[in-house]
C-alpha cells in the first residue's frame, strides 16, 4: 500500500471554496487586514508566554476583537491567502514572519490551509474559536489528534470559510503503467479465522418499513457525545479500562493506563471538575486490583496534580478544606515531600505540612526516609507530627534524627525519644554526652534522667569529670543521676558535696562542677535528709554556691507541689 | 463576568484540557527523522553525478540514511516520502525545508525517473541504499523511466521499496463543486486503516491524525451521499470490514444528527474498533469467543499508548469497548458512539458472514427485531430508514429479469424501496454501467443474497 493516485493528502473545505479573493480596492483595507491579523498572531502566540486568565491575554484579545472587526467593517470580508511565510489580501502581503516558530502563516501553511476567510457575519464566538484552534497550534499542543483543518473542520463555523489542501493529485505529463510492484506489502496482518463470532442470535426477521424516529428518541444519545457529557464519559472509561485491566490480566506495570489516567486527572483540574476528580478518586479506590490500586495512586501522585490543586484553593486559605481530604490519596507524598522542602511562602508551606501529616501514620515510613534532607525546623515539625500520629516509630524517629549533623535535628531527635513510649535505647543517647555541643549534651542528660537506667550512671559520671563542662551543665547531669539512681547517687552527692579542698585555695574546677551537681541532684533526691544536706551546703559556701542550693530547693519545693 | 472574561475563561479550559498529558516527542522524532532521510536523499542523489556509486564518499551519508530509516520505520511503520511540487513530506507530515535548499531540490530529483514519492515497506541496508542511489543516478529509461527504475531495483534486490507517480497539489478549489473525491477518500481512508493495524500490531503508538483527516474528507463528501456510497459499492473491497464499519456508522451518525466533531471520532474508531484482534496476533484465544470477549479490552490497551487527552480519545476508546456491548448488558449499556458502532459491526459482520446466504435486507430486518435487548432502539430504525429495504450493495433481480446491485441509501421516505443501483456484469458479478434510479423503474422483483 502507498499513496496511490490521489489518495494521499490532507482536506477539503469545510465550506463552499471562497473565490479568489478579490473585493473593493480601499487604501485602508491592507492595513486594516494587517492589523486584524497581527493581532491574532499576537493573541494566538501569547498563549505560549502567559496564562489564559493574564491580564495580557485580556488585552491581546480586545484587540484581536477591535481589529478584526474594524477590518471587516472596511473590507467586508477578509480573505486571506496563505503563504508559508506571508498572508497576503488580495495579492498585498498583510503579514510577514520569517520565523518558524513564530509565523503565523507557517502554522497554517503547515497543516495545508491556504486561504481563511471571515465573512461579514462572522461573530465574536466564531473570532474567539479560530484564536483557539491557532492558539493550539502555536502551543504545539495535540499534534497527534489533530491539526488546524480537522479542527476548522470540527468547528463547523459559518462566518468562516476555509481552502485546504485536499490532497496530492497525480500530474504525470507521462502516465506510466502501474506495474505489480516487487515487494508490495500485500498482506498486512490479518483478524484470526473466525474473528468477530459467534455472531449473536437474531430473531427471524420481520418486515422493514421507514418509521419516523422522534427526535426526543436521540437526544439522550446526543447529550451523552456532548462536551458537556464528557467528564462522566471519560468516567465511566475509566471504570472499564481498570475492569478489563482486571479480567484481561493486562501487563503491569502499566505506564499507559497510569497516563491515561493521569490525564484524566489534567483534564478534570483543567477545568475544575473537582466532583469528578473526587469521582475518580473513588474509582480507582473501586478497583477490584489492589496492586492495580497502588500502582495509579502512585503514578497519579506526581507534583502537577499538587500544584493544580494547591493552584486551586483561595489565596488565602491557610486550611486544607475538606472537599480537599477526599483528594489526599490523589497527592503523592513523595511529590508533596519535594514541593514542601523546596516551598518558601509560609502559607504555602503550611498547607503541603498539613497534607504531609494527613497522610500519617499510613505513610510514617516514607516521611521518615525523607526526615534527613529536611532543614530542621521542617524536619521537627515532621517527627513532632510523626511521633504524635505514629508513637510507635517515636524511636525510629529519634534515632534517624540522632545520626543528622544539624544540632537542631538531634535536639529534635532527643526530644523525640523523651515522647517515645516504652523503653527507649540508651546507648546512643550516652554517647551524646560527649557530644561537642553543649545544647546536646544538656539534652541528652535530660533525656538519661527521665528515661535512662543504671547503665547510665557512669557514662554521667564520666561527663561531669570532663573538663570543659560549665557549672549549667553539671546541674543537669547531677539532677539526672539523682532520677535515675536516687540511692546511689546520693552517696555520690554526700562525697561531692563536701569536697577536700586544698588550704587556703579552695575547691579545684572540677571539685567545684561536682559539688554542683550534687547540690542540683540531691535537691532532686526525695527525702527530709536530702534536703538538709542541701541547706548546710548552702549555710557554708560562697555566695554563688548559696544561690544555686536555694535555687534547687525552690525547685524541689516547685516539683513536690505539683505533685 | 465581561465577553472578555468569558473568553479568557473559555481559553484557559481549552488549553488546559488539551496540555492534559500531550506527547509532544513522537511528532518531532518523525519529523526530525523525516528531515534527516530526506535531505540525505537529497544529497546522496546529487553525489551521484559526481561520484560513481561504489565511491567510498558515500559510505557516510548513507549510513546516515539508513540510521534514519530504521529509526522512522520504528515509529510509523511504513514510511512515504512525497515530494510534491518544491516540498516534501514523511507520512503525511509537511518537512521544513526553508533554509534547506537540498529538501527543496528534491521533488525534481526524483522527477527525473517520473517519480514523485517512495514508500519504504521495510527497513534498507547499506547495499540496498547504495543500489537505490545508483537507480535515480543513472539515466532516465524512455519510455517509462519509473517503470524500468522499478524494475531495475528488483533486480538488485532492493525490493522493499515502491515507487509512486509525479503529484501535486489539489486543493478544494480544484475540486468541482467544492467536493472531494469519494473514491479517493474512501481509498485513502482503506489504506491508512489497514496501515494503523498494522501499526499497532508491530506495537507502535496510533497516530490518529492521517486516518482523522481521511475521515474528514468522508464526511465532507456526506456519509448519506449517493455518490460516496457509489463509490464503495462500484470500486471498494466491500468485504473490508473497518471501511464498511465505519461508513455505516457515519450514516448512522450522521442520521442521528451528531455533530461533525463527534463524526469525525466515531470513523476513526471505527476504523480501527477491530485491532484488539492484531494484539491478540494468531495464538490460542484469539478466534471464536475467547477473541470475541477479549479484542474490545486488548484494543483499548495498545490505543491507550497514545499520549495526550482529547475528547476524541475518550470516544474513541469507550467505542472500542463498547462495540459489542448490548444495550440490556447487565454492566451497563454501551456509550452513544458505542452504540451506533454496535449497529455498524453487526451489520457489517453478518452481510460478511452470512451474505452469500441472506440478503443484506433481510439481515437489517433480523437486527431490527433485536432492538432494545441488543441494540439501541432509535438507532437502529434510523437505520433501517437509512439503509432501506435494500441497503447499498444489495444484489437485486429486477422485473425484467436484469440484476442490479443498489448503490445508495435510502434517499427519501418514499425511495425506501427504491435506490439507486448499477447493473451487474454477469461475468463479475460486479455493479457496472450508468446509475439507475430505481424509483422509475424497473421495479425490484426481489433481493438475492450474494
Amino acid at each position: 500500500m502507498g499513496p496511490g493516485k490521489g489518495c494521499t493528502g490532507m482536506a477539503a473545505s469545510t465550506n463552499p471554496p471562497a473565490q479568489p479573493a478579490s473585493g473593493p480596492p480601499g487604501a485602508a483595507g491592507p492595513p486594516a487586514a494587517a492589523a486584524a491579523v497581527q493581532a491574532l498572531a499576537r493573541a494566538a502566540r501569547s498563549f505560549v508566554l502567559y496564562d489564559a486568565g493574564n491580564s495580557v491575554i485580556r488585552q491581546l484579545l480586545e484587540a484581536w476583537r477591535e481589529k478584526s472587526r474594524a477590518a471587516l467593517d472596511q473590507l467586508g470580508e477578509l480573505a486571506l491567502d496563505v503563504r508559508p511565510f506571508e498572508l497576503a489580501l488580495r495579492g498585498e502581503v498583510v503579514y510577514q514572519d520569517l520565523d518558524r516558530e513564530k509565523s503565523l502563516a507557517f502554522k497554517l501553511f503547515r497543516d495545508g490551509v491556504r486561504r481563511i476567510t471571515l465573512l461579514p457575519t462572522v461573530t465574536w464566538e466564531e473570532l474567539l474559536q479560530v484564536l483557539q484552534i491557532v492558539a493550539l497550534r502555536y502551543t504545539a499542543i495535540r499534534q497527534q489528534e489533530e491539526d488546524s483543518v480537522t479542527l476548522l473542520r470540527k468547528a463547523d463555523l459559518p462566518g468562516v470559510r476555509l481552502v485546504a489542501v485536499e490532497g496530492f493529485a497525480p500530474a504525470e505529463e507521462r502516465p506510466e503503467p502501474e506495474a505489480d510492484v516487487a515487494g508490495r506489502k500485500d498482506e498486512g496482518v490479518k483478524p484470526p479465522e473466525g474473528w468477530d463470532t459467534p455472531l449473536p442470535r437474531l430473531p427471524a426477521p420481520g418486515q422493514l418499513a421507514w418509521q419516523a424516529v422522534p427526535g426526543a428518541a436521540l437526544e439522550a444519545l446526543r447529550a451523552e457525545e456532548s462536551e458537556e457529557a464528557l467528564a462522566p464519559t471519560a468516567l465511566a472509561l475509566a471504570g472499564d479500562l481498570l475492569a478489563e485491566a482486571a479480567r484481561g490480566s493486562w501487563p503491569r506495570p502499566n505506564r499507559d493506563l497510569v497516563q491515561f489516567f493521569a490525564e484524566l486527572r489534567d483534564a478534570f483540574l483543567a477545568e475544575g471538575r473537582l466532583a469528578a476528580l473526587r469521582r475518580l478518586v473513588d474509582v480507582i479506590g473501586e478497583a477490584g486490583a489492589p496492586e492495580v490500586r497502588e500502582e495509579l495512586l502512585s503514578g497519579l501522585g506526581d507534583a502537577r496534580t499538587l500544584d493544580l490543586i494547591l493552584d486551586g484553593l483561595p489565596e488565602e486559605a491557610v486550611d486544607l478544606p475538606p472537599d480537599l481530604l477526599a483528594f489526599v490519596p490523589l497527592l503523592g507524598l513523595s511529590a508533596t515531600l519535594d514541593r514542601l522542602a523546596g516551598e518558601q511562602g509560609e502559607r504555602r508551606r503550611g498547607l503541603l505540612l498539613k497534607l504531609v501529616l494527613a497522610r500519617l501514620p499510613r505513610e510514617a515510613e516514607a516521611v521518615l526516609r525523607r526526615l534527613p534532607d529536611l532543614e530542621p525546623g521542617l524536619a521537627r515539625a515532621l517527627a513532632n507530627g510523626l511521633v504524635t500520629r505514629a508513637p510507635e516509630r517515636a524511636l525510629e524517629v529519634a534515632r534517624l534524627l540522632l545520626q543528622q549533623r544539624s544540632e537542631a535535628l538531634r535536639l529534635e531527635g532527643l526530644e523525640s525519644l523523651a515522647r517515645a513510649p516504652g523503653e527507649v535505647p540508651l546507648g546512643p543517647v550516652s554517647g551524646l554526652l560527649a557530644d561537642p555541643s553543649e545544647g546536646i549534651r544538656i539534652k541528652a542528660a535530660e533525656v538519661l534522667g527521665r528515661r535512662g537506667d543504671e547503665a547510665a550512671i557512669e557514662p554521667i559520671v564520666r561527663a561531669l569529670e570532663e573538663k570543659d563542662r560549665s557549672l549549667r551543665e553539671a546541674e543537669v547531669l547531677g539532677r539526672a543521676l539523682a532520677e535515675i539512681a536516687p540511692i546511689a547517687a546520693g552517696r555520690r552527692f554526700a562525697e561531692w558535696l563536701r569536697p577536700k579542698s586544698r588550704f587556703l585555695v579552695g575547691p579545684s574546677a572540677q571539685q567545684r562542677r561536682l559539688q554542683w551537681a550534687a547540690v542540683a541532684g540531691m535537691a532532686a533526691v526525695p527525702g527530709a535528709d536530702a534536703e538538709r544536706q542541701v541547706q548546710e551546703v548552702a549555710q557554708a559556701g560562697d555566695e554563688e554556691l548559696r544561690k544555686h542550693c536555694l535555687a534547687c530547693l525552690a525547685r524541689r519545693r516547685k516539683g513536690a507541689g505539683r505533685g | 463576568m465581561d465577553e472578555l472574561q468569558l473568553a479568557q475563561r473559555a481559553l484557559s479550559r481549552t488549553l488546559g484540557k488539551a496540555r492534559a498529558g500531550e506527547d509532544r516527542e513522537l511528532a518531532q522524532r518523525v519529523r526530525e527523522n523525516g528531515e534527516a532521510l530526506a535531505q540525505m536523499l537529497a544529497g546522496l542523489l546529487k553525489m551521484t553525478r559526481v561520484h560513481a556509486a561504489d565511491n567510498r564518499a558515500f559510505d557516510a551519508p548513507i549510513a546516515e540514511f539508513c540510521r534514519a530509516l530504521t529509526a522512522l520505520a520504528e515509529l510509523v511503520g511504513v514510511v512515504h516520502l512525497v515530494a510534491v511540487e518544491d516540498q516534501a513530506y514523511v507520512n503525511e507530515m509537511r518537512l521544513r525545508s526553508e533554509g534547506r535548499p537540498g529538501l527543496k531540490d528534491l521533488g525534481a530529483e526524483l522527477r527525473r525517473h517520473n517519480v514523485g514519492g517512495i514508500s519504504f515497506q521495510a527497513e534498507l541496508d547499506s547495499p540496498q541504499v547504495r543500489a537505490l542511489v545508483a537507480g535515480f543516478g543513472s539515466p532516465p529509461a524512455e519510455p517509462y523511466p519509473r517503470g524500468a527504475l522499478r524494475s531495475r531495483l528488483a533486480l538488485d534486490g532492493v525490493r522493499s521499496v515502491e515507487l509512486h507517480g509525479v503529484f501535486r497539489f489539489r486543493t478544494t478549489e480544484d475540486l468541482e463543486g467544492g467536493r472531494a473525491d469519494p473514491a479517493a477518500a474512501l481509498r485513502r481512508a482503506l489504506r491508512l486503516s489497514a496501515e494503523a493495524w498494522d501499526g499497532l500490531a508491530a506495537g507502535r503508538v496510533f497516530n490518529p491524525l492521517p486516518l482523522r483527516r481521511a475521515v474528514a474528507e468522508i464526511v465532507e463528501v456526506g456519509p448519506l451521499s449517493p455518490a460516496l456510497w457509489d463509490a464503495w459499492v462500484t470500486g471498494m473491497p466491500r468485504r473490508d470490514h473497518a471501511l464498511s464499519v465505519a461508513l455505516h456508522a457515519l450514516l448512522l451518525g450522521q442520521a442521528a444528527g451528531l455533530p461533525k466533531g463527534v463524526l469525525q471520532d466515531l470513523g476513526v474508531a471505527a476504523l480501527v474498533h477491530d485491532v484488539g484482534y492484531a494484539a491478540l496476533g494468531a495464538g490460542a484465544g484469539s478466534a471464536g469467543p475467547e477473541g470475541l470477549a477479549r479484542h474490545p479490552g486488548e484494543g483499548a490497551r495498545v490505543l491507550l499508548r497514545q499520549r495526550g487527552f482529547s475528547d476524541a480519545k475518550v470516544r474513541r476508546l469507550r467505542a472500542v469497548l463498547d462495540h459489542h456491548r448490548s444495550q440490556a448488558e447487565p454492566r451497563g449499556r454501551p456509550s452513544g458512539v458505542g452504540s451506533i458502532l454496535r449497529l455498524a459491526e453487526d451489520y457489517s459482520s453478518f452481510v460478511r458472514v452470512y451474505g452469500q446466504r441472506v440478503a443484506a435486507g433481510d439481515v437489517l430486518a433480523a437486527m431490527s427485531r433485536a432492538a432494545g435487548a441488543y441494540y439501541h432502539p432509535a438507532l437502529t430504525q434510523l437505520l433501517v430508514n437509512s439503509l432501506g429495504r435494500f441497503p447499498p450493495g444489495t444484489l437485486l433481480e429486477l422485473a425484467d429479469g436484469r440484476r442490479a446491485r443498489s448503490t445508495s441509501p435510502v434517499r427519501s421516505p418514499e425511495r425506501f424501496a427504491a435506490p439507486l443501483a448499477r447493473f451487474v456484469d454477469p461475468a463479475t458479478g460486479e455493479a457496472s454501467g450508468p446509475i439507475l434510479d430505481l424509483a422509475a423503474g424497473p421495479a425490484v422483483k426481489r433481493a438475492l443474497p450474494g
